[in-house]
């Protein structure tokens, strides 16, 4: 080999290996921001591996992490419920986690909000939204829809936000949580409710928008995978249920009643999970809803899952 | 394909390895083939334009050598043609059709023919202006046409400045590319580290900039002075780091492989004048005017009136290289009329400067000349980057627009609620109050302004050293491992900043030319 060429290689190693070096610190070194609300994910997982089965299963995004209560409903019903919410964000990667613990005798409920229906992008989830969630369990990488093609994105962007949460700490202190007084990862109850806004009123929060539902342009690819989950669920024994997402009055209005039963119609022809929810219990006054039109306050929480665990009940009887 | 996309991490190591295990004789080939590929990763069917041209020139080329005379200027108007067609055909035909429609509709004419469903093909003012560069210097003798039709076209097509520059001279190119290189360690590395810090530019800064730019630029009237102000002066840095960056990487990629392409920026704005600016600032294109246009117009060796005219009208089309539009008109004008109006009112600013003293204080008569020229340039840019001719003038309008708001915004933000961050109250609450007109600031907004403004800060101390040496130079000066963690950390920067959370590669604003 001439001198050149080996020099050239030697060097070229050394620079390699010390950026290496450098990146696999800074990765490992700055650790998951424990106030970060995905945090709560950690709770979620340990409540489906631990949970004996039967078990209710909620699962979606925040509507159902800010707007179900698990514990009432354990309460109500007396069999174990967990709520495994978080943020629509994701996509359907957590319900591809989700898969993984579906027992023998589990009753999953899914609650997914109506713009992931019409999310183009909708089986691959935000990037930005899907890092901070598999930082906090980087074997959460398989959930992706593309793991191979779509890690190197996700690590990158992980690595970027890790050293902003770390200058911003330094600079200004604190996380990159934009609302960290509420939105905290340490605000779950034991059945992985998110419970940090139910003590806040609804008027600190910012006014939300009176736009429509976007009901219309329904992707295929939600509902392919949506049967596809239920033909697992079914497999291992489970049954699943859709509950449709309580929905603000103004926003209601302003997507309009035929569009809401027009969604409902489809997804009933289009899928073979059976929808608890009636139409006419979709639309909840504004007065139940916190800061956006999926999040419900303590008392649009409460009224919604007495709501469910009626649904629920006739369900049962009737299958009886 | 970008030079900022994961394609090309691969495309360059396996283009070059393969390159250097070549023989000599097959290394054409390669590169040309790599240089179809790297073409064809954009739209492949508009390599054909590229064989119109090629063809051409090759046979232009052998008959400017050929004949003499009347025949020899017809092969040359011949090349003109097919060159300047391709590019009028494809880049201002709507522009035109467009204009002479708005016309007709003005005069009450029925105009029957309608725009073309063309997609501009990528670098083609580049790729054309270079090719005709060559039928210009064989018809003026002062190169010999190539008989070998693989290096013409790999001249015309070579990947690392095919797309966006710089734009080559055939005598420059041609017998590099004859010339078999061997690999040489510090040839090599320095041609890694110019992509390197081509990278930095382009990702780190260029691209971070996007950030303040577009969303003022994308809806100006929703904004007034102080975010118009604060959004052109961050698209000059944007644009000199898009472009500057991609000519770095550009160079660097080619000396890798051996071939010294030509400097196309030099610390442009360190000018003192406009057209000191002009000499620094895409040199390729400049020189390409000057020698193409300027001069054979009679350059400067004209009466004055006459000299003006040629300048302004080199400028004018200048601006029209750029783009098919009339923001693009106007950003060359402007610069014409700056040059013409610096002719014509020298003696004026002599006269200023000895009665002001200014000419005994050198160091500050320097900063006001390179600010003056910074700041009239920015303004130019306003041009240049906006959407249409009714936003730029909205902007322009505007600039001085809202400042009192701002300012007593600003005030109250530093006193009333930066302090009370606890853990770095003066940085938080200046951050706060300086772009405030960007509201509502997030915790991550804040952190990504003040590490752009560092990343803004390493930009300005290395152009300086670069501009007072040769930066390159005094680093291998260095001992072996400082010089190795300079570069790490150089690519670790880039990595970690690499990825936009959109997720999307911006690609380089030069390429739509």
């Amino acid at each position: 080999m001439p001198a050149d060429v080996r020099a050239f290689f030697v060097s070229t190693v050394q620079v390699i290996l010390l950026t290496a070096a450098m990146i696999t610190i800074t990765f490992l070194g700055i650790k998951p921001d424990p106030d970060h609300y995905f945090a709560g994910s950690l709770l979620h997982t340990r409540l489906l591996e631990t949970t004996a089965s039967p078990r209710i299963i909620l699962a979606g995004g925040s509507n159902v992490s800010f707007g179900i209560d698990a514990e009432l409903m354990q309460r109500k019903l007396g069999i174990p419920v967990i709520n495994d919410g978080l943020h629509a964000g994701l996509g359907l990667a957590p319900l591809r986690e989700l898969e993984e613990y579906i027992r023998d005798g589990d009753v999953i409920i899914i609650s997914l909000e109506y713009n992931l229906f019409a999310y183009q992008d909708v089986l691959n989830g935000d990037p930005t939204f899907l890092s901070d969630w598999i930082e906090y369990s980087p074997r959460r990488i398989q959930y992706l829809s593309k793991p191979w093609k779509e890690a190197p994105g996700i690590y990158a962007i992980m690595l970027q936000r890790k050293v902003n949460r770390q200058v911003n700490t330094v600079l200004f202190g604190g996380s990159l949580n934009e609302v960290r007084d509420i939105f905290v990862g340490t605000k779950y109850d034991l059945n992985g409710d998110f419970i940090g806004h139910l003590q806040e009123t609804s008027m600190n929060r910012r006014k939300i928008p009176a736009t429509p539902y976007p009901v219309l342009g329904l992707q295929d690819d939600i509902f392919v995978f949506l049967e596809n989950f239920n033909r697992i669920a079914h497999e291992k024994g489970a049954t699943v249920y859709f509950e449709a997402p309580a929905s603000r009055q103004s926003n209601c209005k302003a997507t309009g009643q035929a569009q809401m039963a027009d969604f409902f119609k489809t997804f009933a022809e289009r899928s073979s999970i059976p929808i608890l929810t009636p139409l006419d219990e979709v639309c909840l006054p504004n007065k139940y809803f916190f800061d956006t039109e999926y999040h419900l306050n303590a008392q649009g929480r409460k009224l919604r899952t007495e709501r469910l665990i009626e649904n629920w009940i006739k369900v049962m009887a009737a299958l009886k | 394909m970008l030079f900022n996309s994961a394609a090309f991490l691969i495309f360059f190591p396996v283009v070059t390895i393969t390159y250097f295990l070549l023989p000599h004789r097959f290394r054409w080939m390669l590169l040309l083939a790599a240089s179809c590929y790297f073409y064809m990763a954009f739209i492949p069917k508009y390599i054909l334009i590229l064989a119109v041209t090629i063809t051409v020139d090759y046979f232009a080329g052998l008959g400017l050598e050929k004949f003499e005379g009347r025949k020899k200027r017809w092969v040359l108007m011949a090349s003109i043609l097919t060159n300047i067609g391709m590019l009028a055909f494809f880049k201002y035909f709507n522009f035109a059709n467009e204009n002479l429609a708005s016309l007709a509709k003005f005069i009450d004419w029925n105009y029957p023919v309608h725009s073309l469903a063309i997609i501009l093909p990528i670098g083609l003012s580049f790729h054309t202006f270079q090719s005709l560069s060559y039928t210009i210097e064989v018809y003026r003798g002062r190169q010999k046409a190539e008989r070998h039709f693989g290096y013409l076209a790999l001249y015309v097509m070579y990947y690392p400045q095919l797309v966006a520059g710089p734009i080559e001279r055939p005598q420059n190119i041609l017998h590099q590319l004859h010339t078999e290189q061997r690999f040489e360690y510090r040839r090599v590395t320095d041609g890694l580290k110019w992509m390197a810090w081509g990278m930095f530019k382009k990702i780190v800064v260029a691209d971070r900039m996007v950030l303040f730019v577009n969303p003022v630029y994308n809806d100006p009237t929703q904004h007034s002075g102080p975010a118009l102000v604060f959004a052109t002066l961050a698209f000059a840095i944007q644009i000199y780091c898009d472009f500057s960056g991609y000519s770095d990487i550009a160079l660097g990629s080619a000396q890798v492989m051996g071939v010294k392409l030509m400097k196309n920026f030099d610390h442009p704005y360190f000018a003192r004048s406009i057209s000191e600016f002009w000499r620094r600032w895409h040199i390729s294109l400049s020189t390409w005017f000057r020698d193409y246009l300027y001069i054979p117009l009679g350059g400067n060796r004209v009466p004055k009136p006459r000299w003006a005219f040629n300048l302004f009208i080199t400028f004018l089309i200048s601006g029209l290289w750029h783009g098919a539009d009339w923001t693009y008109v106007i950003w060359g004008a402007l610069h014409g009329s700056y040059l013409v109006l610096s002719i014509l009112t020298e003696p004026f600013w002599t006269r200023l400067s000895v009665l002001t003293r200014l000419d005994r204080l050198p160091r500050l008569k320097i900063a006001i000349s390179t600010l003056t020229t910074f700041f009239l340039v920015t303004f130019a840019w306003i041009f240049f980057r906006a959407a249409s001719l009714s936003d730029a003038l909205y902007i322009v309008s505007h600039l001085a627009s809202g400042w009192h708001a701002y300012l007593a915004q600003s005030w109250h933000t530093l006193v009333q609620e930066g302090f009370q961050n606890t853990a770095n109250p003066g940085l938080y609450s200046i951050v706060n109050a300086v772009f405030t007109i960007f509201t509502p600031l997030t915790e991550e907004s804040r952190t990504v302004i003040v590490l752009t403004a560092l990343a803004l800060i390493l930009l300005i101390v290395i152009e300086v050293l670069q501009y007072r040496g040769n930066l390159l130079e005094q680093l291998h000066q260095k001992p072996v491992y400082l010089r190795r963690i300079v570069y790490a950390s150089l690519i670790a920067v880039i990595l970690i900043f690499g990825t936009s959370y959109a997720s999307v590669q911006q690609a380089f604003i030069y390429f739509q030319f």
